[in-house]
C-alpha cells in the first residue's frame, strides 16, 4: 500500500530536531497558499510552496468561451489589477481577429493600465504592512486606494473587476471632465504616498529588519527567471513598457526604477518607486491623448479569427512581465490559452530565499516578491 | 539606459524596430511583403541555429520580436543548451503544454526570453518540442516523456512540474516531479488535455 | 420540517421568562440575602444615633436611608473592598477598559478611520461591552491532545498574577492593597510568574504555533527582566528602601526621573517588551506564528488573557508613576469638604442633614487618586503610541537589544545614582 503512494503523498523521514509547520493556507500570513516550512530551533532548514488552493482553471475555461466572452473571466486572477492581466490577452486576440484600435482607446488603456497598477500595488502595499506588524501601513493605503478605484468606477462603471479592456480597445469612452478630475486624484495621490516614506520607508526598525534579509544577487535572479520589481531590485534593468513598448508606451517617457541590494527592503521600495513613475505616466498620457475619437472598433458577437496562428504578447503588469500565450486553430474559441503570470513565475525565488533565513523574516521576504497566490494559480 | 551601451553593434537593430512598429497602416500591407522582407535581426537569430544544428531544427516563422523553432524531443535538449551558451538567452517565461489528439501528440512551449543582454531585450524564442501522447494517461508511467530542460534553465522548474500534472508529460532529469497546483489526490485524467470536458459544456 | 421548531414557539418563550424569574427570585432568597448577612457579619459596624449598627440592624437602610452612608463607609474599610473594589481590581479593570477604549479610537484616529462608532451612540463607548458579552457566548474549544488542566487554568492564573501585581501599587496615601515592606521585590516575584504561565499555556496546548510563541515569549520575558529589575535598583538605591509607598512618598519635591533619566528609559523600553506591545509583540506575531500563545484559546478563556493583558499594562504603567513620576504627589486641586454637609444644610425651611457618614473619602486621598490617574493615563498614551508607527522587531534583534544595550544603560543607570548619593546630592544631607 504505502509503495503506492503518489509522489506527492509519501512521508519523509525527517530529523527529530526540525519541525514542520504548515503556513497556510488559513494562516493570517500566507494568503490563499500553503508553504510547509521546516524549522530548526529560529531558522528555516527547508522551505515547499505549495499553491493551488484557489486553483480555478481559467485556462481551461478559456478554451470553452469564445474571444469576446472570455474576458470577464480572465481577468478575475487579479481583481485589483484587472485591466492589466486582461491586457497581453486582449492584444494577443486583436492579432488574431485582425482588428486596428484607435489612437484614443490606446491612450484610455495606457491610464487604465497604469491607475490599476498603482490600486494593486497600493493594496500589495497594505498587506505588506500588516505583515511586518505596522498596522498603520495596513490602513493608509488601504484607504488611499480609494482615490483610484472612485477614477477607475467613474471610467468604467466597477469598483474592481472592470472588464473594459476589449479587442478593439475599451468598452467606454471616457466620461465627461474626467481628464480634470484624475489629474486632480493623481497629484493628490502622489502627495500622498510621498508621506509614506515617513511613516514606513525611512521607518529605522523597518530599515533594520529587512535590509540584508534575503538577498537576491542579480545573477541568480536572471537564472530563476524572476520578473518584475524583484528583477529591478536586484539591479537588472527590465521593464517591459522600455524594453518592449505595447500601444502608445513608445510615445512617453518611461522612467525604470532599478535598485542594486536586491533585500526584501529593496524588493519593497521598488514597487513603491513604481507608483509614483505611474503618476507621472499618466499626467504624460493625459496630456497627449487625442481630446476626441472612437475608441473602440465594434466586433460582431462571435468574431471570425484569420486563421491558424499562435500569438505570445506580453505586458509589464504590477507584478512583472506578464505574457499571454494563444493557439488558435481558426474557430471562434482559443484552441488554448496560457497565461504566464509574474507571481507563478517568482514563487521559484521563494525556497531558495527562505532557505537559511530567519522564522522572523518569513512573512517579509515572503511578500516582498510580489506574490498574489490567486494569480499564481490561474 | 546604461545597460544599452554593452552591445554597440546590436544597438542599431532594435532602434529601428519602434519606428516601424507603431504605425498602423504598414500592418496593412504586410501580407504581400512579408515573404519578401524577414525581419533582419531576428533572421539572424534563426540563421544562427539552422548554422549550427542543420535540418534538426524547424523554423517556424519569423516574426518582429518572436522567432518560433519546433525541435524533436530527441535534439530538445542540446538545442536549448546552445540556446543560452550560444545566443546569450537566460530564461524561460513560461512552459505551456498543449494537447493535439489528432496527431496524437502533446506539445511543450518554451518561451524563452533574455535579461542579460539588452539587444534580444524584446524578443522571445519559442522552442517547441512534441511527447507522444496515450489515451489512456498514466501519468510518470507511460510514453509521454520529454527531456527535462531544468539544468539548462532554472527558471523551467515550476512550469514543467504544472505542465506534469496538467497534461501528463513527465519530465526526465527533472528533481522534483511533483504535483504543483492540484489537489495531491487528484485521480481523474490530466485536466488540460482536450478529452477533460467540463460538465456542462 | 416546515412547522415552527416547539421551542421558538411563542408560549415556550414566555415559559422560559417565567422560568428565569422563579430562578432568580429562589436564589436571591436562598443564597443572595444570606450572602449580604454574612458579609454584613464580618464588616466593623458603625456607631449611629448611639447604637451600635447589628447587622438586622443595618438591613433596616430601607426603611431609614440615613443609615447607607455609615455602612458603606464601613464596607470601605474592610479588606474585601480594597482587594474587589478601590485601589485593587475592580478600579484596575475600570482603567484597563478605558485604556481599550482609548486604544482603538486612537489608533483609529491616528490611521484616518473611525474606530468603533455604531455601538452605545456615542463614538462606541460601549464597544467593549458588546465584545465581552460576544466573547461569553462563544463556544471554548479545547485541542483534542491539550494537557486539560492546565490549558483550563492557564488564563485564570494569569489574571490572577496580573491581578497580584495590581494589588502591589499605591493609589492614594494609604490607599493600597499589599503594604509590605519588600514591595518591589513582590513586584519582581509577580513579573516572574508571566513567562512560567505563558510557557505553561503554550506548551500544554499541544500545538504547533502556540508553542514557538510560548517558546519566543519565555525568551523576551526572561531576558528583559534582568534589565528590568537592574533599571529598578537606580531608584532603590537613593530611596534606601522596597517600599512603594514610601518610595511614593519621598518624590513629593521631585519626581526620580529628573535625576536617572537613563533608568526611566530603559524601565519604559523592557516594560513594552514584558507587555508584549508593538514592537515587541513577538509571542503574538500573527504574519509569523498565527497569535503565538494565545492561538488555541477560544472564547472567554481568550477574554480573560486579554484581560490579564491589560491589568497588567495598567500595573506597569502604575509602576512607572510610582517609581519615576511621583506617584499620588502633586498640587492640592480637590477643594475641601464643604462643612455644612457635616452638620446639615438649610434649605430655606427645610434642613437637609446632618449626614452621618460623611466624608466617604478625605481630601488628599481624593488629590491623589486624581494625580495618579492623571500620570498613569499618561503613560498608558505613551505604551499605545508605538503600535501605530512602528512595526514589529525579530527575536534576534530583540534578544540582542535586551541582553546588550539595555542591561549596559540599566548599569550606567546605577552608577548615576551612587554618584548622586556619594556626592551628597541625595540622600542624608542633600535635597532631601
Amino acid at each position: 500500500m504505502t509503495a503506492e503512494l503518489p509522489p506527492g503523498l509519501a512521508l519523509q523521514k525527517v530529523d527529530e530536531r526540525i519541525m514542520t509547520l504548515n503556513v497556510g493556507p488559513q494562516h493570517p500570513g500566507s494568503g490563499h497558499m500553503r508553504i510547509v516550512v521546516q524549522i530548526d530551533g529560529d531558522y528555516i532548514v527547508a522551505c515547499d510552496p505549495d499553491p493551488g488552493y484557489v486553483h480555478r482553471g481559467e485556462e481551461k475555461m478559456a478554451e470553452y468561451r469564445n474571444y469576446i466572452t472570455n474576458i470577464p473571466h480572465l481577468e478575475r486572477p487579479v481583481i485589483h489589477d484587472s485591466c492589466n492581466v486582461l491586457y497581453p490577452y486582449v492584444l494577443g486576440a486583436e492579432e488574431i481577429l485582425g482588428i486596428e484600435v484607435s489612437e484614443r482607446a490606446k491612450y484610455v488603456r495606457v491610464i487604465a493600465s497604469e491607475l490599476n497598477r498603482c490600486i494593486y500595488t497600493m493594496y500589495w502595499l497594505a498587506i505588506y504592512g500588516i505583515f511586518l506588524g505596522h498596522s498603520t501601513m495596513f490602513m493608509w493605503p488601504a484607504g488611499d486606494r480609494e482615490l483610484l478605484i472612485d477614477l477607475m468606477e467613474k471610467m468604467t462603471g466597477a469598483r474592481v473587476t472592470h472588464a473594459h479592456f476589449v479587442p478593439g480597445g475599451v468598452r467606454n469612452d471616457l466620461p465627461p471632465n474626467f481628464e480634470d478630475v484624475c489629474l486632480r486624484q493623481v497629484n493628490y495621490f502622489e502627495k500622498r504616498i510621498k508621506e509614506y516614506a515617513a511613516v514606513f520607508y525611512d521607518n529605522p526598525i523597518l530599515i533594520s529588519r529587512t535590509r540584508d534579509t534575503g538577498v537576491l544577487s542579480r545573477q541568480d535572479a536572471i537564472r530563476l527567471g524572476t520578473t518584475g520589481s524583484v528583477l529591478r531590485a536586484s539591479g537588472v534593468d527590465y521593464d517591459l513598457r522600455v524594453k518592449e513598448p505595447y500601444d502608445v508606451y513608445d510615445e512617453l517617457d518611461v522612467h525604470t526604477n532599478v535598485m542594486k541590494e536586491g533585500d526584501s527592503y529593496a524588493r519593497s521600495r521598488v514597487p513603491w518607486l513604481d507608483m509614483m513613475e505611474s503618476c507621472n505616466i499618466i499626467r504624460q498620457a493625459l496630456q497627449k491623448m487625442p481630446k476626441s475619437g472612437s475608441v473602440r472598433t465594434k466586433l460582431k458577437p462571435n468574431p471570425k479569427t484569420k486563421g491558424p496562428e499562435t500569438v505570445y504578447k506580453r505586458v509589464e503588469s504590477g507584478r512583472g512581465s506578464l505574457g499571454c500565450y494563444i493557439v488558435s486553430d481558426g474557430k471562434p474559441e482559443p484552441y488554448r490559452v496560457k497565461m504566464s503570470v509574474g507571481s507563478f513565475r517568482n514563487l521559484i525565488a521563494l525556497p531558495y530565499l527562505l532557505k537559511g533565513e530567519k522564522l522572523g523574516n518569513m512573512p517579509s521576504v515572503y511578500w516582498s516578491l510580489n506574490y498574489w497566490p490567486v494569480e499564481a494559480d490561474r | 539606459m546604461s545597460s544599452d551601451s554593452e552591445k554597440p553593434t546590436a544597438d542599431a537593430k532594435p532602434e529601428a524596430k519602434p519606428a516601424a512598429k507603431p504605425a498602423p497602416k504598414p500592418a496593412a500591407k504586410k501580407p504581400e511583403e512579408k515573404p519578401v522582407e524577414l525581419p533582419a535581426f531576428e533572421k539572424g537569430i534563426s540563421d544562427k541555429l539552422v548554422e549550427k544544428f542543420a535540418d534538426k531544427v524547424e523554423v517556424a516563422f519569423v516574426k518582429e520580436d518572436r522567432v518560433r523553432i519546433n525541435v524533436s524531443k530527441e535534439n530538445v535538449h542540446e538545442v536549448a543548451e546552445f540556446v543560452r551558451d550560444g545566443l546569450n538567452y537566460d530564461h524561460v517565461e513560461s512552459v505551456t503544454g498543449v494537447d493535439f489528439p489528432a496527431d496524437k501528440e502533446i506539445e511543450v512551449v518554451y518561451h524563452i526570453g533574455s535579461y542579460s543582454d539588452s539587444s534580444l531585450g524584446r524578443q522571445i524564442l519559442v522552442l517547441a518540442t512534441r511527447a507522444p501522447r496515450e489515451d489512456n494517461p498514466i501519468p510518470g508511467q507511460d510514453s509521454t516523456k520529454l527531456p527535462s530542460l531544468r539544468d539548462v534553465f532554472y527558471s523551467v522548474e515550476f512550469g514543467e512540474r504544472e505542465v506534469f500534472e496538467m497534461l501528463g508529460v513527465y519530465f526526465e532529469g527533472h528533481p522534483d516531479n511533483r504535483r504543483l497546483l492540484l489537489p495531491e489526490d487528484w485521480a481523474d485524467l490530466p485536466p488540460l488535455r482536450k478529452d477533460f470536458a467540463i460538465k456542462g459544456r | 420540517m416546515s412547522v415552527i421548531a416547539p421551542k421558538f414557539k411563542l408560549s415556550e418563550f414566555i415559559k422560559s421568562l417565567l422560568d428565569n424569574i422563579f430562578w432568580i427570585m429562589l436564589l436571591l432568597t436562598f443564597v443572595g440575602l444570606p450572602a449580604v448577612q454574612i458579609v454584613l457579619f464580618y464588616i466593623e459596624m458603625p456607631v449611629i444615633h448611639g447604637e451600635l449598627l447589628t447587622p438586622f440592624l443595618a438591613f433596616t437602610w430601607l426603611a431609614d436611608p440615613t443609615r447607607i452612608l455609615p455602612v458603606v463607609h464601613a464596607f470601605m474599610a474592610t479588606d474585601l473592598f480594597r482587594i474587589a473594589a478601590f485601589p485593587g481590581f475592580g478600579f484596575a479593570a475600570l482603567l484597563a477598559a478605558g485604556t481599550i477604549f482609548v486604544e482603538r479610537k486612537m489608533l483609529a484616529k491616528l490611521q484616518l478611520r473611525v474606530g468603533p462608532f455604531y455601538c452605545g451612540k456615542i463614538e462606541g463607548i460601549l464597544q467593549l461591552m458588546g465584545d465581552g458579552l460576544k466573547l461569553i457566548s462563544k463556544e471554548i474549544i479545547i485541542p483534542a491532545k491539550a494537557d486539560k488542566p492546565i490549558f483550563w487554568a492557564a488564563p485564570v492564573m494569569f489574571v490572577g498574577a496580573a491581578a497580584a501585581f495590581v494589588a502591589l501599587i499605591p493609589v492614594a496615601p494609604g490607599w493600597v492593597v499589599a503594604d509590605i515592606d519588600m514591595g518591589l521585590l513582590a513586584v519582581f516575584a509577580v513579573i516572574g510568574f508571566f513567562p512560567i504561565i505563558t510557557i505553561l499555556s503554550a506548551w500544554s496546548a499541544n500545538s504547533k504555533f502556540p508553542f514557538i510563541g510560548g517558546i519566543r515569549a519565555l525568551f523576551q520575558m526572561v531576558s528583559f527582566e534582568i534589565p528590568l529589575i537592574l533599571s529598578l535598583l537606580g531608584v532603590v538605591i537613593v530611596t534606601g528602601t522596597l517600599n512603594l509607598s514610601e518610595i511614593s512618598a519621598s518624590q513629593s519635591f521631585f519626581p526620580w526621573i529628573i535625576f536617572l533619566p537613563v533608568g526611566a528609559i530603559v524601565f519604559f523600553i523592557t516594560m513594552l517588551a514584558e507587555l508584549e506591545r508593538i514592537p515587541f509583540d513577538l509571542p503574538e506575531a500573527e504574519s509569523e506564528i498565527v497569535a503565538g500563545w494565545l492561538t488555541e484559546f477560544s472564547g472567554m478563556m481568550y477574554g480573560l488573557v486579554q484581560l490579564g493583558t491589560y491589568l497588567k499594562l495598567y500595573a506597569f504603567a502604575a509602576l512607572f508613576v510610582v517609581l519615576f513620576l511621583g506617584g499620588w504627589n502633586g498640587p492640592m486641586v480637590v477643594p475641601p469638604f464643604p462643612e455644612e454637609f457635616l452638620v446639615g444644610v438649610e434649605m430655606g425651611p427645610v434642613k437637609v442633614g446632618p449626614f452621618p457618614g460623611l466624608p466617604l473619602f478625605d481630601q488628599a486621598m481624593l488629590n491623589g487618586t486624581l494625580w495618579f490617574v492623571i500620570k498613569t493615563v499618561g503613560v498608558i498614551f505613551f505604551i499605545l503610541l508605538p503600535r501605530g508607527v512602528f512595526p514589529r522587531i525579530r527575536i534576534d534583534m530583540l534578544l540582542n537589544l535586551g541582553w546588550t544595550k539595555l542591561i549596559g544603560l540599566a548599569f550606567v543607570n546605577i552608577f548615576i545614582a551612587l554618584a548622586l548619593l556619594y556626592a551628597g546630592v541625595l540622600g542624608p544631607g542633600g535635597l532631601q
